[in-house]
């Protein structure tokens, strides 16, 4: 990417939005915007931003209508210089859509060996066990890597990011938001 | 492609490499800088922790490996201003005994230089770029002249720790940091939002884009960005370094020539350009006769220590450096586990990223996670350390199998903390405990487990040819105009934060420069 749409997509920071596709045109939008218009994913597949909600929900409720899907998704189509998942600061290897694919698939995988459904079909309750388990060590069925508590923890990270990391977010903990580089449209 | 020939070629535009750039322009000396990250202005702050991470490492894999490995990513920079775009901005100084940890304790090795030698060095900084603090407080400090402003506002979180301190019998006093208590030098004062990490775009926080960045401009250094410097060229005769290999944005491959090439790139990335420029005469890589190339590489052990009061804590107020400090832990061989140790008293917090509210408490999630958080944002409080770790050969940068897309190996880094680094951190920890227990708060708790920051090493400095890779100045033994700054060359890394010393050692390595350029550039 060079300078110029570079900068571009940092001025979309100022908006709080990312771009997306919309008919054919790049366009900003916040990642529950991306989410509530019905936009496509770019990267995960349909098994994949399922599992990936299902688990964003139980981490924090609230995350799946945050967009926490269509965050990561679009950040895993960015070249991974220009990334701004929390997997980047913390060392995971780009490209970053192989972490997140392993993850789910391994999120899956355990949860059809321990319950016989995906993880996204369970219960609240199941989930929540499984998710307890996870957080410590690889459940049953976990097909590493990445392990499992390091995978929490990015997930984690991932779903407080948008729920919280956001003026929208500043404002529900009642904490003023205080930019230098003022955001003039809300996530 | 080669281009015109320069006096100087320095890689890494980062903290050092802007001022040693900026010293060498201000003494005449045509200078280039290749930085491998984009160009970043002070607009491109955005201030969000989400956005911070566009500041990280974004570069080819560092491949990290070992019992504890280092947070390369999280501690380095991506763009123009390096690492020290998104630092907290603590610098206390080194003390006398952090130079001669071998000949004073039988442990660790020595710097090249004293305390002695550096202090003018950071008494020049410290006017230079501007500091807050107290130095009469600060009891622990080695002689220096006072700092240039009063130290940073105290909000409430930091008056309720400083309580538990207290309360066990350890001092505290405000933590020096780099960053306007009061205008400076024609920069604004801090206004105390706590967006640091996320790089300050008001001039407050001492990062290169304010201070010898537009000095390396004014004196017409020239920088090019998006510039991967992968291999230092040397004469036929092997002996000279005569430039540097990199490849620029379209990805063509170009060369650089000077008479001085520098490396200023972060602690995995000069070891592994230099792995790489292996020749004939240099087999083991360039400036390796000792073998020590990409050895000894450290970090700080780090042990967060957590308060939930019921007063508010204003914790969304301050700056990322810490409001206080205490160093009645410094002494190497007080306590169990041998190295010097920094309190950190209180810092401002945001919701999210890895220091913010949520990863305090990493094992809730659901509602517990919701609940958590809306009390944290109103009554957490952070203490924290900065540890020594002692360098060790085994703690090392190599080159992986694994390579970049020039067919270059990655760098791996191998590092694990010793028995004695886990002595001194269970003793942190318990030391830790009673402090935030000795506070008011009716909750309190702390990190299981040792973090890491920063990532010091690599390259050493020493006396010797035999026992390190550079001397005093950073002018590595073996290639006479091939020199290394930055945090790479600690041959030990104290029990505080680096960028203070790091700047000191740069300040000296560029009036060495300028005074002895004869000798150097022959």
């Amino acid at each position: 990417m060079n300078s110029v749409n570079r900068r571009m997509v940092l001025k979309g920071a100022a908006l709080g939005a990312l771009a997306y596709t919309v008919g054919g045109a790049e366009v900003l939008l916040s990642p529950r915007e991306a989410r509530a218009q019905g936009l496509a994913l770019k990267v995960l597949t349909a098994d994949e931003r399922a599992a990936l909600e299902a688990l964003g929900e139980t981490l924090l409720p609230g995350a799946r209508d945050a967009g926490l899907a269509h965050y990561v998704d679009q950040q895993l189509s960015v070249d991974p210089s220009e990334a701004l998942l929390i997997a980047r600061a913390v060392g995971v290897m780009p490209p970053y859509a192989n972490f997140y694919r392993a993850g789910l698939a391994a999120l899956d995988a355990a949860s059809q060996k321990l319950h016989g459904a995906k993880f996204a079909a369970l219960a609240h309750e199941r989930r929540n066990d499984l998710v307890e388990e996870l957080r410590q060590k690889n459940p049953e069925g976990w097909s590493a890597p990445p392990p499992s508590p390091f995978f929490y923890f990015v997930l984690r990270a991932d779903a407080v990011d948008v729920f919280y990391g956001t003026v929208e977010g500043f404002e529900r903990l009642g904490i003023p938001y205080m930019p230098h580089i003022i955001p003039v449209k809300r996530w | 492609m080669a281009n015109e020939k320069v006096d100087v070629v320095i890689v890494g535009g980062g903290a050092s490499g802007i001022l040693l750039a900026a010293k060498l322009g201000q003494a005449g000396k045509k200078v280039v800088i290749l930085e491998v990250g984009p160009p970043l202005a002070l607009d491109d702050l955005v201030s969000s922790q989400i956005w911070s991470r566009r500041l990280k490492w974004g570069g080819v894999p560092v491949v990290s490996e070992g019992k504890n490995p280092v947070a390369h990513n999280f501690q380095s920079g991506w763009g123009l201003g390096g690492a020290a775009m998104h630092q907290f901005a603590n610098w206390p100084r080194f003390h006398p005994e952090d130079f001669r940890v071998r000949t004073q304790y039988g442990r660790g090795l020595d710097w090249p230089v004293s305390y002695a030698d550096l202090r003018p060095y950071y008494d020049r900084i410290q006017k230079e770029v501007g500091l807050s603090g107290d130095h009469v407080a600060e009891v622990w400090r080695p002689a220096g002249d006072p700092y240039p402003m009063p130290p940073i506002r105290w909000f409430k979180q930091a008056e309720l720790l400083a309580e538990g301190f207290r309360k066990i019998g350890m001092r505290t006093a405000p933590m020096p940091l780099a960053i306007n208590s009061v205008p400076y030098n024609g920069r604004p004062a801090c206004i105390n939002d706590g967006w640091c990490e996320a790089g300050c775009p008001t001039g407050a926080l001492v990062n290169p884009q304010v201070t010898y960045l537009p000095v390396a401009k004014k004196a017409g250094v020239e920088i090019r960005t998006d510039a991967y410097a992968t291999r230092v060229l040397v004469n036929a005769k092997g002996d000279r370094a005569s430039g540097v290999e990199y490849y620029d944005k379209a990805r063509e491959r170009q060369e650089q020539h000077a008479d001085v090439v520098v490396l200023s790139a972060f602690s995995a990335s000069n070891p592994r350009i230099l792995l790489n420029s292996a020749n004939d005469r240099h087999p083991k890589g360039l400036a390796n006769s000792s073998g020590l190339v990409g050895h000894n590489v450290m970090a700080h052990i780090t042990f967060s220590a957590f308060a939930m009061f019921e007063e508010n804590t204003e914790n969304h107020m301050g700056t990322s450096g810490a409001f206080g400090m205490s160093q009645d832990g410094y002494v190497k061989d007080s306590h169990p586990g041998f190295g010097s140790y920094t309190w950190t008293v209180g810092v401002a917090m945001k919701p999210n990223d890895v220091l913010g509210f949520a990863n305090s408490r990493p094992q809730l999630f659901g509602n517990a996670l919701h609940d958590f958080m809306k009390r944290a944002s109103r009554g957490l409080a952070r203490i924290g350390v900065q540890a020594e770790e002692l360098p060790s050969p085994e703690n090392r940068v190599v080159l992986s199998e694994r390579k970049d897309a020039y067919g270059f190996p990655l760098a791996r880094v191998m590092h694990g903390l010793d028995e004695n680094s886990m002595q001194l951190f269970n003793h942190i920890r318990a030391e830790g405990d009673r402090i935030v227990k000795a506070t008011r708060a009716k909750e309190t708790w702390t990190n299981p487990s040792p973090g890491l920051a920063h990532f010091l090493g690599g390259t050493v400095m020493g006396k010797s040819p035999k026992d390190s890779v550079a001397d005093s100045y950073g002018r590595t033994h073996d290639v006479g105009n091939l020199f290394i700054t930055g945090g790479g060359l600690f041959p030990t890394i104290a029990g505080v934060h680096p960028t203070f010393t790091l700047h000191a050692l740069t300040l000296r390595t560029a009036d060495y420069m300028a005074k002895n350029w004869g000798g150097i550039a022959v």
